[in-house]
């Protein structure tokens, strides 16, 4: 079985959204600046509630944010 | 660098010195406890108490150039690594006590056994240090 691993598009929503900043985005969403770096690089996997707070601050679906896709 | 990052690397900094010190030079030196167990107290005390000094002067220092970080409360990720540090370093702690508790006192004099009870505790809390700021560098995937 291929190895895959959790992905995500937070940079190009950020990028979108008015270019928001970690910090900003983290204060939404109850997590540190750090906490979004490392979750942007794939060196932090969220918990399932954190990401629905990251996909509502955008306002679009889940699979949108996050993808399981291969490595 | 996070600001939990940065008392993680404080506190096993200050630990490896103030500790090394202990039972790398100074303990084995003196032998501290083999003839009066009151020395372990003076001498380990001594450490701690400096090591636990050195501690609160770098925190504070680190908190003064992180202010508005520091206050900012512990996240997930945080807690996550937190505990994964502690559920490893209690692994340690626990191999360290089965020793002092159920091997040593059938063998060993009681200041050595006290020494390595609190070796013990060092390498634990060491062991959860090194493992949160490996997990801070490297990543989380809990």
């Amino acid at each position: 079985m291929a190895e895959r691993r959790l992905t995500n598009m937070i940079r190009t929503l950020r990028f979108h959204a008015g270019e928001m900043t970690q910090a900003e985005l983290g204060e939404k969403i109850g997590v540190t600046r750090q906490t979004v770096a490392a979750i942007e690089q794939g060196k932090y996997s969220p918990t399932l509630e954190t990401a629905f707070r990251i996909a509502d601050v955008f306002g679009v679906g889940l699979d949108e944010v996050f993808s399981w896709a291969e490595a | 660098m996070a600001f939990r990052e940065k008392m993680a690397w404080l506190t096993l900094v200050t630990m490896l010195v103030a500790y090394g010190v202990y039972f790398g030079i100074v303990g084995p030196a003196v032998r501290f406890g083999e003839g009066r167990m009151l020395d372990i107290i003076w001498s380990f005390g001594l450490v701690a108490t400096a090591h636990a000094i050195a501690v609160i002067i770098g925190a504070i220092a680190i908190a003064v150039t992180a202010t508005k970080e520091a206050q900012a409360k512990a996240d997930e990720r945080d807690r996550a690594i937190a505990r994964r540090g502690a559920t490893i370093g209690y692994y340690v702690l626990i191999v360290g006590m089965i020793l002092v508790g159920v091997v040593m006192p059938f063998s060993d004099p009681p200041w050595k056994i006290v020494n390595t009870a609190l070796l013990a505790i060092v390498l634990a809390e060491t062991v959860n240090n090194v493992v949160v700021l490996l997990s801070y560098r490297r990543g989380w995937h809990g």
